[in-house]
């Protein structure tokens, strides 16, 4: 059996949580993911934990959860991929016997919490010359890759809105999602403009909360008597950092490269991929994510979402808690990617909600500005 | 450097509102040649590599501290977005407004303020550069049609 296994996952409260701060949303999550493995916070090996507002996160984190000599200390910063990374890392240990049981962890309060820095001046020497531009980041920065990948293969900002049309449809049956009415291509072309080509409904909320993803040995699992959930591929890599003109061909991804090294390594083709959760911080981004994990040809990631190829009854189930579009983006989403590809392959879903017989799930995450991309392939084993 | 000057220098300490680059480390000689109308890059003497932003190393071979050059000034939009959002302070009253990634005829790409309409700019526009000196130290540099 592919090491790790997911053995639990859970969300922390989602949407306004003005009474709790980062650590307090990460740890929620964390206690209610291990109750969902039949887990206690006192086996916890080790933490992967990103973002949140301190440096040295997993330090902090397992401060705040008073682990006892934790043996994996996890706080690589790649953006909302990180939790993707993780998994590689945390498998590698696994298998090399120095963990049995950790948390992937993710708390903010962007709604909220305090925001970033808007000091005028700018000692970093990268961000001067980016702030200065005044480029509302990062939603500005990915829109100059979807303008791009316009101009070279003619997509649309219909066929873009036909993303957020779709994923609305998953949020439309997801009670946690902050919105869950549903909406048409002509409401994403009339809400009102943010940095062009993207209007408000292109573009992810901005939501406190936080996740957590439980993993644990082959042995461990047995041991819980969990569905095996197998992690069975991972791939990372990045392009550039913040700044968006860093990046050498704004119409493709990191994505190109760890689709097909995550797909490998799990012995599978996109065509066995049987539901999709692409990091979806706008509607762009999984767009190009979709062309380059190659469920469809360079440039034709337009047509191909067009009809509702990604909806609900849809040929590729794609965001089916309704994505950071719908549900919730509390600043990273990659560890929710992770838990509703889990959760699709428990069935812990009814009705239409459910992917059928799923068994093979792709979670992809994206961070910075399309600056990292990482796969994982998941499979529920038999 | 060559004191060829790449565009007018225009004076907006007094009216400027939004943030300002403090210079430091390699990145400080490319500022300073800002002051006098000259966008420069640079431009490794061991391997003939051009880069933007600079950088202590050369991003192709490793060369320390590559030297700097002068630019043309002129480039084209390789891509850009129109800022409805102000995305900075100080950007409030400029909605909406455009900031492209511009291809510069030496190579190195420069995310910048397209000082245009936004109806105006597309992709492949020709641009040459001015700049707004927004601090004692720095100006910005800011694209116009050509």
């Amino acid at each position: 059996m592919a090491e790790p296994i997911v053995a639990g996952v859970a969300e922390s409260d989602l949407g306004e949580t003005p009474d709790r701060n980062w650590l307090d949303n990460a740890g929620i999550a964390t206690v209610r993911a291990l109750e969902d493995a039949g887990l206690a916070l006192s086996d916890v090996d080790g933490v992967a934990v990103a973002g949140g507002d301190d440096y040295m996160p997993a330090l902090v984190l397992s401060e705040y959860l008073d682990l006892e000599e934790p043996s994996l200390l996890e706080g690589t910063e790649i953006g909302g991929s990180s939790f993707e990374h993780f998994c590689g890392h945390v498998g590698d240990a696994m298998a090399r016997g120095r963990a049995d049981v950790v948390v992937i962890a993710y708390g903010s309060t962007s709604k909220t919490g305090p925001g970033r820095d808007r000091s005028l001046e700018v000692t970093h020497p990268v961000d001067g010359f980016l702030r200065p531009t005044g480029l509302f980041r990062p939603p500005g920065a990915y829109a100059m890759a979807a303008k791009r990948h316009m101009h070279e293969y003619g997509t649309t900002e219909e066929q873009l809105a036909e993303i957020a049309v779709s994923t609305r449809e998953w949020a439309s049956m997801n009670p946690k999602a902050a919105h869950q009415e549903e909406i048409t291509v002509g409401d994403v072309l009339e809400s009102r403009p943010v940095a062009e080509p993207f209007n408000l409904l292109d573009c992810c909320l901005v939501s406190d909360g936080g996740g957590a993803v439980v993993l644990v040995s082959a042995g461990k699992a047995r041991e819980l008597g969990v569905p095996e959930i197998s992690v069975a591929g991972v791939a990372s890599t990045s392009t550039h950092r913040q700044d968006i003109s860093e990046m050498p061909d704004m119409t493709t991804t990191g994505a190109a490269v760890t689709g097909p090294k995550a797909f490998d390594e799990a012995g599978i083709t996109p065509a066995d991929v049987d539901v999709a959760q692409l990091y979806d911080s706008f509607t762009y981004t999984a767009l190009v994510t979709l062309e380059e994990l190659g469920f469809c040809e360079n440039g034709e990631g337009g047509s191909f979402v067009e009809g509702g190829t990604t909806a609900p009854g849809g040929e590729l189930p794609m965001n089916t808690q309704g994505g950071g579009l719908s549900y919730c983006h509390p600043g990273h989403f990659g560890v929710f990617v992770l838990i509703e590809a889990v959760r699709q392959l428990r069935g812990d879903y009814t009705g239409d909600r459910q992917v059928d017989g799923a068994e093979v799930a792709v979670a992809h995450g994206t961070g910075g500005v399309l600056s990292s991309s990482s796969t994982v392939v998941l499979r529920r084993e038999a | 450097m060559t004191g060829a000057e790449s565009g007018p220098v225009e004076d907006r300490r007094d009216s400027w509102e939004g943030p300002v680059p403090v210079p430091t480390g390699a990145n400080s000689e490319f500022w300073a040649a800002t002051l006098e109308g000259e966008l420069v890059h640079q431009h490794c003497e061991e391997c003939g590599t051009a880069q933007l932003y600079p950088r202590a190393v050369c991003t192709d071979c490793g060369a320390v501290d590559p030297p700097f050059e002068a630019s043309s000034g002129v480039g084209e939009v390789y891509t850009y977005t129109v800022c409805h959002v102000p995305g900075e302070p100080g950007f409030g009253d400029r909605t909406p407004y455009v900031v492209a990634a511009v291809d510069l005829e030496e190579g190195p790409r420069l995310l910048a303020l397209v000082d245009c309409d936004p109806d105006r700019v597309e992709i492949g526009m020709a641009l040459e550069v001015t700049f707004w000196q927004v601090s004692d130290e720095a100006a910005l540099p800011v694209f116009v049609p050509q």
